[in-house]
């Protein structure tokens, strides 16, 4: 009987200090449902595992969610199971998360915020943020510029979101001050055959058209496949977004249909868990904004985008 | 004298009354959706429209063929969408294996085509075997295998895109895109699949039996049906059903991924509902299922000619042609 | 034939019709089913209507419950013309109905069945105290125990119609239309009822009793109103007809022989199914007997003896364990399709539930169990249509369309629908369920001679029945079944009502030892 009890509290010791000696980061993220997403569930894993290599006193627990109230559980887990030290969210949507996070912040954990930010100012340590009115700026100015500042396009969107917004905004700003002609806009949900059917239609409706803006890579290949199927793949040329790998190496390669693309890293997920990691095992300063840039990816720049073990 | 010139007419009345008015309807509401169409834009008529809506349809069309027959037996199935992503999914992996072992292109895809065959008999089966022999409700095992079939594709896709090996894409590529005689071949094997869907729903014992279940499972089964077992074949014709689907839709974008077949269980069931069958079961017919499917298209179609309607009511617009086109049809059948 | 009672009852009574029909005629799409009907009724009196199925006494029944609107005539209501829009309408007016088929909703309760739609309210809330306490006075007059706060699911089918009767009467009901309302119900029960009718009457209830049970009608009724094939044949004071007089007018011929001859089961036949210990858990515990080729076995019982049951497991339709043989062959039927291939047809009792898809055709319902005769391997329209023509002349079904929905059929020729059904697959051993359960006279007599005609054939029948005079009439051997068990077999001078209420009781049984085989061998008729 003392010696069981010895043993108990010898490995109750253990389990104590083996405890302390970690830092545990939770990670939440969507899960993998279409091809941004799932490049963010890949850099999260690679970068969970590069991490824990790295640190041995840190420890990462990935959680997926399928909407945003999924994500707020999420939270509450994290919390009372894992005990997080820190949190790295991607919310699903800014507004319903804000309060969730909040009260995350107020048990004394580190957060960090990435892509879109919270309905509320003043929460988060760090905010690691993608630029969606960059990625629209971009693309209309490329386009524009290419054009000659005049021709008629076509734009596809996609879900109806604050970043399909910004992105659109950004990007008739630019086109505004050009002669340019948007002949019509449609949501394809950043979708492959929601991209098809609807670039289908705009080609039945539209004997000219100069330039497809088709804002997210998934959305482009529906696209360049309808415009293959019409035959009118010299006519135009198409704009995508986000740096999926598929595009990137069409870039490279000089695809005339595909000349460029415009970045929206899935890999900002990783810049914000690194950023996160040093806050604990290093003593630099971390604390603060970090906006990531949508740089134009042309053939020239394309190598240093193009990941070819990445699932996006 | 008055007699004789009156005589015609009740005959010819007689005729128009014989025509089955009210299962003509989903065919009115195609009409209906046609002229609209022509009058919003002069392309819409163009043969190249038609076909590419035609074309688009074959997918929901050819599924909800399969869901015409488990919905007239009394059951639903809202995996469809899932497992045809899934077997997408597992299509594009296994001859993408193939290819690497320096087999002829054409005998990869005839490969392809095989397994995705018996994959969807099989995921088909699982469906019926859980429902008869599990016991539970069609409704809840079919959103259990949603949710399966769906991670499992992203599990596939390692959260990305599945993409087909171009070597076989070249020449599976014409599957899709191809056409015999003008028409293209997603179009040929519809029709096909809704003759014979046609064909065993409406002349042969296992269509009527099916019929017989869903109107009322107990007389079925005192008569000596075997319920089970034909309830069971059901889900696999639909799950054959979605394999034919799947063989025509990988060779349009040549990937899957955890997105692909989003909502198809909806538009299929819509389908089969706007074309008459009755959801609760006992009858139905693969025709109006086959005019459903292509409305639903057509729906979409319309929307993506016109800036006449905000892209931010498309939603609005297709529910209420739907709503719409299954009030005429009960409110003349209901009378 | 136009003597004018209304006359001299009211001048007797020195009451006024309540309510008037004039000229009633309904037609359903070209059909015409009942053709310029009068009727009145008197407060206090019992007004039966009889006539076989299909003659169109239920139809009128609804047409002054407001269930259907006349095609011709009108409805005259305190001597005020009414047009009801429907059955709440009606109700609103006083006239209440209870139905042949059930109305109850199975997944309430008792009392919240008969509140359905009036409701008591207590501070915005239904007052269930209140209500509970009422349903539970209602029913107690109906001497009928059942726990208020079951649900109608639970409750067996004579208990649900006393709850159906019992929501009738709650509501304030001036005429009462009950449609063949002692089909279900027992002796007991019935006597109940009939005691609740005399009490309405007392009251001066107006009451409209459409049955085809003479003796019901000997017993309850005032006057009686006798419809045939949708014309009406008379109204007559009930005392001045006997029972033989009524049936001859409702059927339009003479009834003297209900049932056809007996022949004797042919010496030494040999048995074609045998029972040997046959247990079908819940229901029938170590059954065993024995049925001989061309005899008819009487199957009798209680309700709840378990007689169904037994034969459901023997054909497969729920899991029983024992011995079974088929021609002396040891057969385990798993499904119905064996047993149908073994040549044993099942008639079920619940002709409405299980025996006919009511909204299907006739030809639809007609073939589907013998279907494979008819898909070769696509199903012959042709020869199908053939087969209807030729089981609705065998069978006399009687309907004016052949185009129409099993369900649009009355109770009578319904039954022989699903006998036509069952025939197609060419049984040699016929299992009949209540075959004659809620069917006129006419058609009874039909089905009794078309058993006659199986037997002669060869086929072997089993008999289930609640109706003695049926089995004491038709079968040559009578086994009687108690709480799933049986107590005896009855034959020869054995076979009385009393001898067979004696063992369905429990009050008699005989040795349980005697097995099925043995007993063959020895007896005979």
């Amino acid at each position: 009987m003392p010696r069981l009890t010895r043993i108990v509290l010898v490995l109750f010791v253990l389990a104590l200090g083996f405890g302390f000696a970690q830092t545990v980061i939770g990670v939440s993220i969507p899960a993998a449902t279409h091809g941004w997403t799932g490049g963010v569930n890949w850099w999260a894993a690679e970068t969970k595992a590069r991490l824990e290599a790295a640190y041995p006193t840190l420890q990462i627990v990935i959680s997926t969610a399928g909407s945003a109230s999924e994500q707020a559980n999420d939270l509450e887990d994290l919390i009372a199971i894992h005990q997080i030290d820190a949190l790295v969210i991607l919310p699903f949507e800014s507004d319903p998360l804000t309060e969730p996070v909040a009260s995350v912040k107020d048990r004394g954990v580190f957060v960090t915020v990435v892509d879109r930010g919270l309905a509320r100012e003043g929460i988060e340590d760090v905010h690691v943020a993608g630029n969606n009115p960059a990625l629209g700026r971009v693309s209309g100015e490329y386009i524009s510029e290419r054009l000659g500042g005049e021709g008629n396009i076509v734009v596809l969107r996609g879900i109806p979101t604050v970043i399909d917004n910004e992105r659109v905004e950004a990007f008739m700003e630019v086109i505004d001050q050009t002669n340019i002609e948007v002949l019509d806009m449609r949501y394809a949900n950043w979708n492959r055959d929601d991209g098809f059917e609807v670039m289908q239609d705009f080609l039945t409706r539209f004997p000219e058209i100069d330039a497809v803006w088709a804002q997210d890579d998934d959305i482009a290949i529906g696209v360049i496949e309808a415009l293959e199927q019409a035959g009118r793949t010299d006519e135009m040329f198409v704009v995508g977004g986000a740096g999926m790998k598929e595009m990137i190496l069409r870039v490279m390669e000089g695809d005339e249909l595909v000349p460029v693309n415009v970045l929206y890293p899935p890999a900002m997920i990783a810049t914000a868990m690194e950023i996160t990691a040093l806050n604990f095992v290093t003593s630099v300063p971390v604390l603060g904004r970090y906006i990531l840039d949508s740089p134009l990816i042309t053939p020239e720049n394309a190598a240093d985008y193009y990941f070819p073990d990445s699932p996006f | 004298m008055a007699r004789s010139e009156a005589a015609p007419a009740p005959t010819w009345r007689r005729h128009m009354r014989s025509i089955p008015w009210q299962s003509l309807t989903p065919l009115l509401g195609l009409v209906f959706l046609l002229i609209i169409g022509s009058l919003l834009h002069p392309a819409f008529l163009t043969p190249t429209n038609l076909l590419n809506v035609l074309t688009r349809s074959a997918f929901i069309g050819i599924i909800a063929v399969g869901g015409t027959f488990v919905i007239i037996a009394g059951g639903i199935d809202l995996s469809v969408g899932s497992m045809a992503a899934f077997l997408a999914g597992a299509m594009i992996l296994v001859m993408n294996a193939l290819a690497r072992n320096d087999l002829e292109p054409l005998t990869i895809i005839l490969l392809g085509v095989g397994m995705v065959l018996v994959a969807g008999l099989l995921a088909g089966a699982a469906n019926g075997l859980a429902i008869t022999r599990g016991r539970i409700e069609a409704f809840i095992v079919t959103l259990g295998t949603l949710g399966i079939f769906r991670s499992l594709v992203t599990y596939l896709a390692d959260g990305g895109t599945i993409s087909l090996d171009f070597a076989i894409r070249g020449v599976y590529r014409p599957v899709y895109f191809g056409s015999f005689l003008g028409i293209p071949y997603p179009v040929w094997v519809f029709a096909a699949v809704a003759i014979i869907g046609a064909i065993v729903l409406h002349r042969t014992r296992f269509g009527r039996y099916v019929r017989a279940i869903g109107s009322n499972q107990e007389v079925a089964r005192y008569a000596s049906v075997r319920v089970e077992r034909i309830r069971t074949l059901t889900f696999v014709i639909q799950g054959v059903c979605v394999a034919i689907a799947v063989i025509l839709y990988v060779p349009r974008l040549g990937s899957a991924s955890g997105s692909t077949g989003i909502l198809w269980e909806l538009e299929a069931i819509a389908a089969v509902i706007i074309g008459g069958t009755a959801l609760k079961g006992g009858s139905g017919h693969i025709w109006g299922t086959v005019v459903g499917a292509i409305m639903l298209s057509f729906i979409g179609n319309v929307l993506n000619l016109t800036t006449a309607i905000s892209e931010y009511l498309n939603g609005a617009v297709q529910g209420l042609i739907i709503i719409g086109a299954v009030f005429l049809q009960r409110g003349r059948s209901g009378r | 034939m136009t003597r004018t009672e209304p006359d001299s009852l009211a001048s007797r009574s020195g009451l006024a019709p309540v309510l008037v029909g004039r000229g009633l005629s309904m037609a359903f799409g070209p059909v015409e089913v009942l053709h310029a009907v009068d009727i009145d009724v008197v407060p206090g009196e019992v007004h039966a209507v009889l006539g076989e199925n299909g003659a169109g006494k239920s139809t009128l029944l609804k047409l002054v419950g407001g269930y259907h609107t006349p095609t011709a005539g009108e409805i005259v209501l305190d001597g005020e013309p009414v047009h009801f829009r429907d059955s709440t309408a009606a109700e609103a007016a006083g006239i209440v109905m209870i139905h042949q088929e059930l109305s109850l909703v199975p997944d309430l309760t008792v009392e919240e069945n008969v509140f359905l739609g009036h409701e008591r309210h207590r501070f915005g809330f239904v007052d269930y105290r209140s209500q509970q306490r009422s349903t539970r006075e209602l029913l107690a007059t109906l001497r009928t125990r059942v726990d208020v706060t079951r649900r109608v699911r639970q409750l067996s089918v004579s208990q649900a119609q006393m709850v159906e009767i019992a929501k009738a009467v709650s509501r304030d009901v001036r005429i009462l239309c009950m449609d063949e309302p002692t089909d279900v119900l027992t002796g007991t029960e019935t006597e109940v009822l009939f005691d609740l009718v005399r009490h309405l009457t007392d009251d001066g209830v107006a009451v409209l009793y459409v049955s085809h049970k003479l003796d019901e009608i000997k017993t309850i009724a005032d006057r009686v109103t006798i419809l045939r094939d949708g014309d009406k044949v008379g109204t007559f004071q009930v005392g001045d007809l006997t029972p033989t007089d009524m049936a001859r007018r409702m059927v339009g011929r003479d009834l003297a022989d209900m049932y056809p001859a007996k022949q004797p089961v042919p010496e030494g036949a040999e048995p074609v199914l045998e029972l040997d210990d046959v247990t079908v858990p819940g229901h029938a515990e170590g059954v065993s007997f024995a049925l001989r080729k061309g005899e008819v076995l009487g199957l009798a019982g209680l309700v709840g003896a378990g007689r169904t049951e037994l034969f459901e497991g023997v054909i497969g339709l729920r899991p029983a364990s024992g011995r079974v043989r088929k021609d002396g062959a040891r057969v385990h039927w798993r499904h119905p399709e064996d047993a149908k291939h073994a040549g044993v047809a099942y008639l079920t009792e619940d002709r409405k539930g299980k025996g006919l898809l009511l909204r299907s055709g006739l030809r639809e319902n007609l073939t589907l169990q013998a279907l494979e005769r008819f898909a070769r391997p696509f199903t012959d329209i042709r020869k199908e249509r053939a087969a209807l023509h030729r089981a609705v002349e065998e069978f006399d079904v009687r309907v004016a369309r052949l185009d129409v929905p099993a369900g649009a059929l009355s109770g009578g020729n319904q039954q022989k629908l699903v006998l036509a059904k069952l025939m197609l697959t060419t049984p040699d051993v016929v299992i009949l369920d209540e075959p004659t359960r809620g069917i006129d006279v006419g058609t009874k007599r039909q089905i009794y001679f078309y058993v006659a005609e199986l037997i002669a054939k060869g086929t072997s029948v089993v008999l289930i029945s609640s109706e003695l005079p049926e089995l004491l009439g038709l079968a040559h051997r009578i086994v009687v079944m108690q709480d799933g068990r049986v107590k005896g077999i009855v034959e020869g001078d054995d076979m009385n009502e009393e001898t067979i209420m004696a063992y369905a009781t429990g009050l008699r049984h005989d040795p349980p030892s005697v097995p099925a085989r043995a007993e063959v061998r020895r007896g005979a008729v």
